[in-house]
């Protein structure tokens, strides 16, 4: 039952976007929301949608599968939409009911808000859906590297996120055992309040620890035995490296930048 | 190629008694060499090993690997280059979330170029025959092939020499069958020697030596033949010899004519059919 939970929810496959260098996907992900934020009109949304249905299409992921990443936080968009709508001041009201009432400064502010959730979360999905976590996490410790002067461990927390997807399935199995054999000496997991619960964890917690911190020592006697001795000369098999499908998604996503920056000030700028 | 000489080690134990889990080791290990090794639970077995890649340091006494004294810190890295360790949890050696990553990270940690470490991965998953695996999740083999592939991460490292402390006694038959293939075929076709900790004496039986421990020191040792027609003495260190040694034991006891040193199965089929 546990072991059922997929890591991460890379789905394998060739396109463009796939063979992409983790750090462009990255890099380029965050570019995206820059401009979400500078969007403010229906024409730069409609573009923004456009690139992202562009991307997910290019992607050739399944689209209800994408779509499916916003399920669980479906309602914290709701909720954000009507705050925004309650909340927002402004003059021609739509819809009144006792002490409530819409605005259409609040429809649309609400509408953008949703949107911009709704398209952070889609284009941030098509990269998890089309990047390993390993090769992810070889993506983030390139892009930290440069950072290392100012005190960020980039090369430790990589070794890290490795260690704990190498660990995670070992020890999600390993509770599932405990969990079956102290269900079949009586112990109870699924009944009573969320106090009695937590109390009826605790036995399978003590175990699970116990072990965790046992595999710790004996994966770092190996690690050391392997030679492991930091960061310092360590060399990778596969070295990250920019191709010229690297660059066109660069200007892709740049130009999308920019030409919304231009949509949003590039009025204000002829007008002086 | 190691070379150990009045070599004692003491632990502190909780209640800060002293340990004394090696009591004066004195063992040569020739290059290309296969040797196991035998003795209780608690005879120094595992403590002797961690000594052979300078895990441990010794109390008193010197090991010295290739020339290399494992005291220098500076030796320390090319030691652990040449000397590999298996241990016997297979999933708590196994770094990376792919096969093929695992077996890489030995000779990224040594500074090998990128270009060179693919196909140093792919001899090394040859040589333990888990080529296809290549791209599998490590949590999802079985025993035997986690142990393997922890095998290829050390064969990734071009060593000399790989010790396994007991290797296979959280695995299956089946499990213990692979990796004693395998190991036989790294020394035999491979020349890579071998110090084998087992408490299976079976397995003792495909070394070109087995050596017997207790109480942190070395009672005897031999060819698996010698040592194994020692029945008794085995007993005696809460050993138990072969089956096939043991009952011709007692056969010569009751008076029934046989070789002294019969120890596999068909060895005594044989002679007792003559
Ligand atoms: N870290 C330790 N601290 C204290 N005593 C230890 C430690 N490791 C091993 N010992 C003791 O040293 C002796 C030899 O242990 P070990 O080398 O693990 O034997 P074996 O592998 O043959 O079972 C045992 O008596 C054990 O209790
Ligand atoms: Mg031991």
């Amino acid at each position: 039952m546990l072991s059922e939970i997929t890591l991460g929810q890379y789905f394998p496959g060739n396109s463009f976007v796939h063979r992409l260098d983790p750090r462009t996907k990255i890099l380029a992900t965050l570019i995206y929301i820059i401009a979400i934020f500078l969007a403010d009109t229906p024409l730069a949304y409609g573009i923004l949608i456009g690139f992202a249905a562009l991307v997910i299409a290019v992607s050739q992921l399944p689209v209800g599968m994408v779509l499916k990443s916003l399920k669980p936080i479906w309602i914290i968009i709701l909720i954000t939409m009507i705050i925004h709508m309650f909340t927002a001041p402004g003059e021609t009201v739509v819809f009144t009911w006792k002490i409530f009432k819409i605005t259409e400064e609040g429809l649309i502010l609400g509408t953008k808000m949703a949107l911009r959730l709704i398209l952070l979360l889609l284009f941030s999905s098509v990269l998890t859906f089309t990047t390993s976590p390993i090769v992810l996490t070889d993506g983030i410790e390139k892009l930290l590297r440069p950072f290392k002067a100012i005190g960020v461990p980039a090369h430790e927390l990589a070794m890290m996120m490795t260690i704990a997807l190498r660990f995670i399935p070992t020890l999600l199995e390993e509770t599932d055992r405990i969990m079956k054999a102290q269900t079949a000496r009586g112990a109870d997991f699924s009944s009573g309040n969320l106090l009695e619960r937590a109390k009826n964890m605790l036995p399978l917690l003590v175990p699970l620890f116990v072990s965790a911190f046992r595999r710790a020592e004996e994966l770092a006697i190996a690690m050391e035995s392997r030679c492991y001795r930091g960061g310092e000369g360590r060399t990778r098999m596969h070295e990250l490296a920019y191709k010229s499908i690297d660059y066109t998604a660069f200007g892709a996503v740049i130009f999308l930048a920019v030409g919304l920056a231009v949509l949003r000030w590039g009025a204000g700028l002829c007008a002086l | 190629m190691i070379s150990i000489k009045g070599l004692k080690h003491y632990y502190t134990d909780a209640d800060g008694k002293e340990v004394k889990a090696l009591d004066g080791i004195d063992l040569d290990i020739k290059k290309g060499e296969f040797v196991a090794i035998i003795g209780a639970n608690g005879s120094g077995k595992s403590t002797l090993a961690r000594h052979l890649n300078a895990l441990l340091l010794p109390t008193e006494g010197t090991c010295t690997v290739g020339g290399l004294d494992t005291v220098e810190e500076a030796n320390m890295w090319d030691i652990r280059q040449q000397v590999g360790m298996v241990f016997q949890n297979p999933d708590n050696q196994i770094v990376a979330a792919i096969v093929e990553e695992d077996v890489a990270f030995g000779p990224e940690n040594i500074g090998v170029p990128s270009e060179e470490i693919r196909p140093r991965v792919e001899k090394a998953l040859a040589a333990v025959g888990m080529t296809d695996y290549a791209k599998h999740a490590p949590h999802l083999l079985s025993g035997g092939q986690k142990q393997r592939v922890a095998i290829a991460g050390l064969m990734a490292l071009e060593p000399d020499c790989i010790v396994l402390d007991e290797p296979t006694a959280m695995l299956d038959p089946q499990g213990r069958k692979e990796i004693v293939a395998t190991v036989k075929s790294l020394n035999k076709d491979k020349g890579i020697t071998i110090v084998y900790i087992t408490h299976y004496m079976t397995e003792a039986l495909a070394a070109d030596r087995v050596v017997v421990m207790e109480k942190g020191h070395i009672r005897f040792m031999g060819t698996p033949k010698e040592v194994f027609s020692r029945v008794d003495e085995l007993e005696k260190l809460g050993l138990e010899a072969p089956l096939a040694a043991k009952v011709a034991s007692e056969l010569r006891k009751s008076g029934i004519k046989l070789p002294k040193d019969i120890i596999t199965d068909e060895e005594l089929a044989q002679a007792l059919c003559q």
